[in-house]
């Protein structure tokens, strides 16, 4: 029998929910919080370490990492939500209608589709989008997309096949359900609760994309400051200045951690037989 | 038969054991006693809930991490263990010589990637009992010994490629090479059809007869318990409430409970209120239906078969003759490869969409599985509307009124309709299942083993509401089923199904033993043999 950490406690889901709060409160009031100009450069306070001054110290401008931090995840956070609230759409839709008409000419083509993204090194994709539309962030949002719902779109299907097994989808279909009905009440709820686990940890994974992008320059543009071009920034003076990288790396941390423990607790919540374990 | 002058193979002494769960704890057994003398078959029997698999699991150590036990001795052989209770107990020299296990699904039980062979071997390296080339020829001639016939052959499939009668018997077989003190079987019948049922269940006694084998056999099934018990134990949440020489306990019960469970059983075999005739036109006719998976599997041949309005018809077939595909094709759920299904005169096999969807408020059917076939997270009141709400039948309130008063019809009260599946009994959710098929007022309705996983008196209880309910409101029923003795006692017909096909048309159940068809005298023969001396 299956036995979790945790499994019945609702503490991941609560300590998941503050973390965020904290971080989306302080995030969303950076203009008001941050104690200086995130782009403000000040050539007399280089690479210093933290201190009363500056409790996070500051960057190769001389600008305060705290505030920079604080701003850039107004960029990173909003950007990664939103694309990851797209990628999770698109592949519960397509996932949906996948696994609902197994076998049919509209999966073997889906199918085919996600073989062919999956086949593609996401990078190069990126910089192609970039390539023909420019770069900016919302370019690099839809080529992180149009690649990302794929492994949404995987999970889906199968988890609607594994459903479909089930006596309680043939039972739909004997009540007279329609195929929009039963994807809607009876295979929706299940997968629901399997993407969004590995949409928590995939939001990890965006993040870096995201910021890995930034660091090519297919993404945010300098001096905006965001996270992932701030520890890239920061790598160059890893060993003169540490520091530089512990403020966006500690929130990225604190941010990924604050959704794993979200998506724990939500499947606790949303899934019913885990109540019925003995 | 009395044991005092016998070695006892096994004794348990005040096993105590409850459940753990969110805090709650739920005691299952309570300071039980019980002994098996060497050679004997002792059968625990009981209604699911009384403890009887607690017990199997307990005396080989593999309870869930859930239960505490409170306290018991367990001696097997020579071994003795003073408290079950404390860790460090020597399972792994007490599993597998002491006592070795039997399971309900022999199939899962054995590796499906591994050769039967290897299944042998692997087991008595591991006790250093043989050498591998030792190994090969104990195994054939314990296969010999257990009646298989192709033994070379079976040694090298995989077990899927096997029945499940013949996988239960394989798990026997590997279980008997490590000589076992005692052999504890976990309803190792119940997932079988009649013959093989028969046959693991002979194979048991001869074995007795021939090595003077132990059997610790637990069963919810009184027909198991009559054809191989020495003695039985009766339980009852937990506490045994009778004990003693097989016969004398299923004749002449003392305790009120065994009195109960009997009655239950023969409630079933004779109906108390007689059929009303059914008399009238076909409702469904099924004209040389073929099913066919994957262009290669033929799961039904040109079946042919009529129902009539108010008419009961039992299809009675063992697992895997087609008779749930056949169930399906007539559901919907899937599409005929050759041949017709007739509603009324209209073909609906191959319909599709819309038209499909609008026969669901003809044919309806009830699964096997009640709470697979429930979403656990609705209540009964909601569960009961789902039918209106697919089909967009009447308004919120109408909805609401027709599924209370189906649920009341069905004996759910009104404090249990706002109850949800998980606070529910199997049999419970099982008159949902039926509230929610006959919302619709379906002409037909079929029962695809709509019984076969309740307990004896459950069983009863649904097979007299469907009774009651078919009177009530005159639909026919199309029972599916391996069990005789239900079809026997609900259907005005029986037709009988192998391979894929009826091999004569359907008779009156009350004459199904003048058939001349082989096959459907071996499972008469079968079930007589197994309820002799019953009343």
């Amino acid at each position: 029998m299956k036995r979790r950490f945790n499994s019945k406690n609702p503490a991941s889901l609560i300590v998941g929910v503050v973390v965020l709060a904290i971080l989306a409160i302080a995030i969303l009031g950076a203009p008001l919080l941050a104690p200086y100009d995130p782009v403000a450069q000040n050539a007399a306070e280089r690479l210093e370490k933290p201190s009363e001054k500056h409790w996070l110290g500051t960057d190769r401008f001389g600008r305060d990492i705290l505030s920079r931090t604080l701003h850039g995840g107004q960029t990173t956070l909003l950007s990664s939500l939103l694309a990851l609230c797209a990628a999770l759409a698109i592949g519960l839709l397509v996932g949906m209608a996948a696994g609902m008409f197994h076998g049919s000419a509209l999966d073997h083509i889906l199918m085919r589709i996600i073989d062919v993204l999956l086949a593609f090194p996401f990078m190069v994709f990126a910089m192609v989008i970039a390539g023909l539309f420019g770069t900016g962030l919302v370019h690099l949002l839809l080529a992180v997309v149009s690649v990302w719902w794929v492994s949404f779109a995987r999970l889906t299907r199968s988890v609607v096949l594994h459903a479909k097994n089930e006596t309680s989808y043939a039972a739909a279909k004997v009540l007279g359900a329609s195929n929009l009905a039963i994807m809607r009440k009876e295979l929706l709820p299940k997968a629901i609760s399997p993407v969004l686990i590995l949409a928590t940890f995939e939001l990890g994974t965006l993040i870096l994309s995201i910021a890995a992008l930034s660091f090519l320059g297919l993404g945010a543009q300098p001096p905006a400051p965001e996270w992932g071009s701030m520890l890239a920034d920061g790598r160059a003076h890893f060993f003169q200045a540490p520091h530089i990288l512990i403020g966006p790396a500690a929130f990225i941390v604190a941010t990924v951690l604050a959704f794993n423990l979200i998506g724990e607790g939500l499947r606790d919540r949303l899934d019913p037989y885990e109540k019925l374990e003995l | 038969m009395s044991s005092d002058n016998r070695a006892e193979a096994l004794e348990v002494k005040g096993l105590q054991v409850a459940y753990e769960q969110n805090g709650r704890r739920t005691t299952v057994l309570n300071s039980l006693d019980f002994h098996l003398g060497k050679g004997e078959i002792l059968v625990l029997l009981g209604e699911s809930g009384s403890g009887k698999s607690t017990i199997a699991r307990a005396v080989t150590g593999m309870l869930p991490p859930s239960a505490r036990i409170g306290g018991g001795s367990l001696r097997v052989g020579a071994e003795r263990i003073p408290d079950l209770g404390k860790p460090g107990i020597p399972w792994e020299r007490i599993r597998g010589r002491g006592i070795a296990m039997l399971f309900q699904d022999a199939q899962s039980a054995l590796n499906p990637v591994m050769k039967i062979k290897d299944h042998f071997k692997e087991s008595l390296l591991y006790h250093s009992l043989a050498s591998a080339e030792e190994a090969a020829a104990i195994s054939a001639a314990m296969l010999e010994r257990l009646n298989f016939k192709d033994v070379r052959h079976i040694l090298e499939c995989y077990p899927f490629q096997l029945s499940g009668g013949m996988c239960q018997r394989i798990c026997l077989a590997l279980a008997l090479c490590l000589e076992p003190a005692v052999l504890v079987a976990d309803e190792p019948t119940s997932a079988l059809d009649t013959v093989s049922q028969k046959e693991v269940l002979d194979l048991l006694r001869k074995l007795q007869r021939e090595m003077g084998l132990t059997v610790l056999l637990i069963t919810h099934d009184i027909a198991v318990a009559n054809a191989v018990g020495n003695r039985v134990i009766v339980l009852n949440k937990g506490v045994i409430e009778e004990e003693g020489d097989t016969r004398t306990v299923l004749t002449r019960p003392a305790s009120a409970y065994t009195r109960e469970l009997l009655a239950a059983r023969n409630r079933i075999a004779r109906p108390a209120h007689g059929l009303p005739p059914a008399a009238g036109k076909p409702v469904l006719e099924i004209v040389r239906l073929s099913k066919t998976f994957g262009g290669k599997k033929r799961v039904l041949q040109q079946v042919d078969l009529t129902l009539n309005e108010r008419e009961i018809l039992g299809i009675l077939g063992q697992s895997g003759c087609g008779k749930s595909t056949l169930a399906k094709c007539v559901a919907g759920l899937e599409r005929p490869s050759e041949g017709r299904i007739l509603l009324r005169g209209a073909d609906i096999g191959h319909l599709k969409g819309k038209a499909r969807r609008e026969t669901s408020k003809r044919i309806q059917l009830v699964f096997q599985d009640a709470r697979a076939s429930l979403n656990p997270g609705r209540t009964a009141l909601q569960l009961v509307q789902e039918p209106l709400h697919y089909l967009r039948i009447g308004g919120k309130e109408e909805r609401e009124a027709l599924a209370a008063y189906y649920l009341r019809e069905v004996g759910i009260a009104d404090e249990a309709q706002t109850r949800r599946p998980p606070q529910l009994s199997t049999g419970q959710c099982q008159r949902i299942a039926i509230a929610r098929a006959l919302v619709l007022r379906p002409d037909i309705l079929i029962c695809d083993e709509a019984v076969s996983a309740l307990d004896m008196s459950v069983q009863a209880q649904i097979l007299e509401l469907l009774q009651r309910l078919q009177r009530q409101f005159g639909f026919a029923i199309l029972m599916i089923s391996h069990d005789i003795r239900v079809l026997r006692a609900f259907c005005h017909h029986i037709a009988v199904m192998s391979s894929g096909s009826f091999g004569e048309r359907k008779q009156e159940s009350g004459r199904l033993h003048e058939s001349r068809q082989p096959h459907t005298q071996l499972l008469l023969k079968c079930a007589g043999d197994m309820e002799d001396g019953l009343v």
